[in-house]
């Protein structure tokens, strides 16, 4: 399962770098930006919730003060009668004091007041203000206002709303009131009895009041309730009434002034209560969660869009921005890939100085390349040049010419044995020369080799020098190259002991020294001086004067091309001295591996040759 | 490379759109949507009877986000003018209407002719003079349940004892289904009963009254099947012209609650007008709101209301309604 994830996000991750800088810096960007968003949506709800919160707290309080003071007012008026006009006056007066003092009261207060209106102890009408005719038998006494005003007779009342029914109005209206009423002491004859002070307010003033702070069109709304929960004003009244829709006033009462959360009927709201001073009522102020999402749906939508907005110009940024970093690369890399193509451009040097100086160094690693590239080749083509040059010594028709003579010679003058061992160290020569076609060769063969030629050069100059073989035996299972003695024999036969009397001798030596191999000839001839020495092994250009013409610097050069340039020949001579050449060689065990890695041209190093060494042991 | 610019541009495509589909839903709820329009068409659109059919609107309208509009109409209206009224609210952009349909011949075809344009409420009483045949939908209150209400009302007055007694009727008109519909209750209730229907009249409101009850034969009892009849009887009670018969009737305006308050009807029953005017824009709006939602028929309550429980809380809010 994780390695099918693993595999979908390999193919999903970009693979240029110009889409990896891009994706990058986008996928930066935008957990930014939506780290960023987010953060900035909590933070703006939460200071939204809670401005939405206090603004509806401000205006509950200051509606609140207004029915404080509507209120307030309506008491005022109802002590103005009762300690103005009741108190002052008789009501068995004829001169309807009280009616006078009442209708005085009443025009200065008629925008808010619907009547005011005193009756006795058996609910019989004793004055009301505006004047109207009673209705038959309103049954006072039964009526609500008056039953509170009695029960509590020290208070002042403050009913529901209702409709008032104690006055015929022709014109067919009922009144929607709120009743203040109060037990009242009134002197009829200069005796005292109670009586009850009706001031009706109309509701239309507090209905209006609340419609003023219900005007918002986003679900919140307010309404009002007395202690017990019953319902003052609500915007939905008959709705509630009707049961279509329902209010949780009764639990709304009972909390103190504050701001509650509650959950009514599924949905979450917030709930503000502020208590009406001296009536209890409570104006409470209903916030559903749904209306701080409402307010912020258009910030979403700000927010979204500002984000997304933001997203398309960093898309752009990023884009600029990858391509500036990636285009030197992608120019470098598309000049590198031309090179690999074969063809030979300049590689792209630009962009940072980073990228400058990769570009640089590609650019030399390449050239340095070329340059290796044409050594090889050059080496190859001397290496071939070298073969033939050895090829052409395995077959100098002037060497086979003489020892071909010199067996005519001894068959002539019938030295037949000497004539075979003459036929058979040329034929081990030939054999050892051929060796298949192998460049490498062991040791023993290459000494055997030498011995083949000696012992016919020796036969050819009838014994004129002495050959003497000093080789430790354990060098012989060692790599060497083929034919590497044999034109140094060739220089010493030549250049050192011809023209001697029977006293020159040849010296072969062999050892190993470390993990060299030391193969040396030793001529006690006439010597060189050190200039001659010098140019021995550098001017190819010399002309041969005896042998095959594969000189010394075709050996060196040999030697050097199959173990490296620290190997070859030294050459060590004194005028009237005699020379000696020795051939260093690594010791490369002769197995048939090695043999063929040579051959290849695979110059060992030092720690490689070290471990075949290890390995032949 | 030529594949990431594609990419490239094909982000910044999808991005900005996403930025303009983020403005534009922005702008919208700036503006704020439109809001759907529902034409009411009454008789007599001023007349205080429908105080509480617009109270119910209202509401519903609040309730509901909608616009109502209610057509001014005169005293008397006829199916031409009904229905040029309904075209001129539908060219002035309404989404659907109500209408309390006239009493004429060819109102319900008139009407179902918009019905296919946009949804059409009728409310009060169906177009059509049988029920049974209507196909339009109605908000109303059991009609013959009221007629049926009123004559139990009447009977329990006199514990069942009516044998002898006369009785008028008086109605707007003989041709709408609400009344014939209360008459028919009425009538059935009344059967058996000993009861003699010494009259039955109506008087087209609008029309010069030539079929007052006071010019006819003296009787017991004198039913009013509408707000008007009641109305009016409760007029002619008050000013004795009916020779003592005791007045019954349906209303639901508050000069009906009046006479009842003053004793010159004895007993109201009251269709839920507020509740017609709320149930009715209720469903136009759910039928607006959900494809799929067909306007459907709305029943709703009416109440008994005699004199001693005039003022009782649940009465109190009836004629609270009436009042707005």
């Amino acid at each position: 399962m994780k390695k099918k994830y693993f595999r979908h996000l390999k193919r999903v991750n970009p693979r240029g770098i110009q889409s990896t800088i891009m994706f990058a810096f986008s996928m930066i960007a935008i957990s930014t930006m939506l780290i960023v968003g987010i953060a900035m949506y909590i933070r703006f709800s939460a200071s939204s919730r809670q401005e939405i919160i206090q603004s509806s707290q401000k205006l509950m309080e200051q509606a609140g003060e207004n029915l404080e003071d509507y209120l307030l007012s309506m008491r005022q008026i109802s002590d103005a009668v009762y300690y103005n006009v009741i108190k002052e006056t008789d009501i068995s007066n004829k001169d309807n004091d009280i009616q006078q003092g009442m209708n005085l009261l009443y025009e200065a207060n008629r925008d808010n007041l619907r009547s005011i209106a005193l009756y006795n102890n058996y609910g019989s009408l004793l004055a009301a203000e505006p004047v109207a005719s009673q209705k038959e038998d309103p049954n006072v006494t039964s009526q609500d206002w008056y039953k509170q005003a009695r029960a509590e007779m020290e208070n002042m009342h403050f009913s529901t709303p209702h409709i008032q029914n104690l006055f015929n109005d022709s014109t067919f209206r009922y009144y929607w009131v709120i009743s203040l009423s109060r037990v009242v002491e009134l002197t009829n004859n200069g005796d005292s009895q109670l009586g009850v002070l009706l001031v009706d307010m109309d509701y239309s003033n507090i209905s209006r009041m609340m419609k003023q702070i219900n005007t918002l069109n986003n679900g919140q709304y307010y309404y009002l309730c007395d202690s017990n929960g019953q319902i003052i004003y609500h915007m939905r009244q008959i709705q509630i009434s009707d049961g279509i829709s329902s209010e949780n006033s009764e639990v709304a009462a009972k909390y103190k002034d504050g701001i509650y959360d509650e959950v009514f009927e599924g949905e979450h709201r917030k709930v503000i209560v502020n208590t009406i001073s001296y009536t209890g009522w409570k104006l409470v102020g209903v916030i559903p969660y749904s209306t701080f999402n409402l307010g912020m749906v258009n910030i979403r939508y700000f927010i979204a869009g500002l984000m997304f907005f933001m997203a398309l110009m960093l898309v752009i940024v990023n884009r600029l921005v990858s391509v500036k970093i990636s285009n030197p690369i992608l120019k470098l890399n598309h000049s590198v890939m031309e090179y690999e193509a074969g063809e030979k451009p300049e590689i792209y040097i630009g962009g940072s100085q980073e990228i400058r100086h990769l570009a640089q160094s590609i650019q030399k690693s390449y050239e340095q390349i070329d340059i290796l590239m044409r050594e090889i080749i050059l080496e190859q083509t001397e290496r071939r040049k070298s073969e033939l040059d050895a090829l052409q010594s395995q077959i100098n028709p002037h060497f086979l010419y003489n020892a071909l003579e010199s067996i005519t010679w001894m068959v002539e003058g019938e030295r037949n044995d000497e004539a075979v061992f003459m036929i058979s160290q040329l034929a081990k020569l030939f054999r050892i020369s051929l060796s298949k076609g192998r460049t490498i060769i062991s040791v023993s063969e290459e000494l055997q080799h030498a011995e083949s030629y000696m012992n016919i050069q020796k036969i050819r100059y009838k014994n004129a020098f002495s050959i003497d073989f000093q080789v430790d035996p354990a060098i012989c299972s060692y790599c060497t190259v083929k034919l590497i003695l044999q034109p140094i024999l060739e220089n010493a036969i030549n250049y050192g002991v011809n023209g001697m009397d029977d006293c020159a001798e040849i010296t072969v030596t062999g050892r190993l020294e470390e993990d060299k191999i030391i193969l040396a000839v030793a001529d006690n001839g006439m010597g060189m001086s050190e200039e001659e020495v010098s140019l021995l092994l550098t001017d190819s250009n010399r002309v041969h004067k005896h042998g095959s013409g594969v000189g010394l610097v075709n050996v060196n050069h040999r030697i050097q091309i199959v173990f490296g340039k620290e190997y070859g020949l030294i050459v060590e001579s004194e005028p009237d001295q005699g020379t000696t050449v020795s051939v260093c060689i690594p010791a490369v065990p002769y197995t048939e591996e090695n043999r063929k890695i040579l051959e290849k041209g695979n110059m060992f190093s030092r720690e490689e040759m070290i471990d075949k060494k290890i390995q032949g042991k | 490379m030529k594949t990431g610019k594609k990419v490239v541009i094909l982000l910044e495509a999808v991005l900005a759109v996403l930025v303009l589909a983020a403005v534009v839903l922005m702008l919208q709820g700036k503006n704020g949507q439109d809001m759907v329009k529902v034409s009411v068409i009454i008789q007599n659109s001023d007349d205080t009877q429908w105080a509480a059919f617009k109270y119910g609107l209202k509401m519903a309208a609040e309730d509901q986000g909608i616009e109502v509009y209610i057509a001014n109409t005169g005293e008397t209206l006829t199916v031409e003018e009904e229905k040029s009224l309904i075209e001129w609210e539908i060219s002035n952009g309404a989404d659907a209407v109500i209408v309390r349909p006239v009493p004429e011949e060819g109102a319900e075809e008139m009407l179902k002719k918009f019905e296919k344009r946009i949804p059409v409420m009728l409310v009060g009483s169906t177009a059509s003079k049988d029920r049974s045949l209507s196909a339009l939908p109605v908000t109303e209150s059991d009609n013959y349940a009221m007629g049926t209400a009123l004559a139990e009302e009447l009977l329990k007055d006199y514990n069942n004892s009516v044998e002898g007694k006369t009785i008028g009727i008086v109605s707007e008109t003989g041709e709408l289904e609400s009344v014939m519909n209360r008459e028919k209750g009425f009538r059935d209730r009344l059967l058996n009963t000993g009861i003699q229907i010494l009259w039955s009249v109506t008087n087209r409101s609008g029309e010069p009254k030539e079929n007052l009850p006071a010019d006819q034969p003296e009787v017991n009892f004198v039913a009013a099947l509408d707000n008007n009849s009641l109305t009016a009887a409760g007029e002619e009670a008050a000013a004795n012209n009916l020779h003592g018969a005791i007045v019954y009737g349906i209303g639901h305006s508050t000069e009906a609650v009046y006479y009842l308050d003053t004793g010159n009807v004895k007993c109201l029953v009251v269709p839920d007008e507020f509740n017609i005017g709320y149930q009715s824009l209720t469903e136009i709006s759910e039928s607006l709101r959900r494809f799929f939602h067909k306007v459907q028929d709305k029943a709703v309550s009416h109440t008994v209301l005699r004199r001693e429980t005039l003022f009782t809380k649940e009465n109190q809010e009836i004629i609270f309604t009436m009042s707005q």
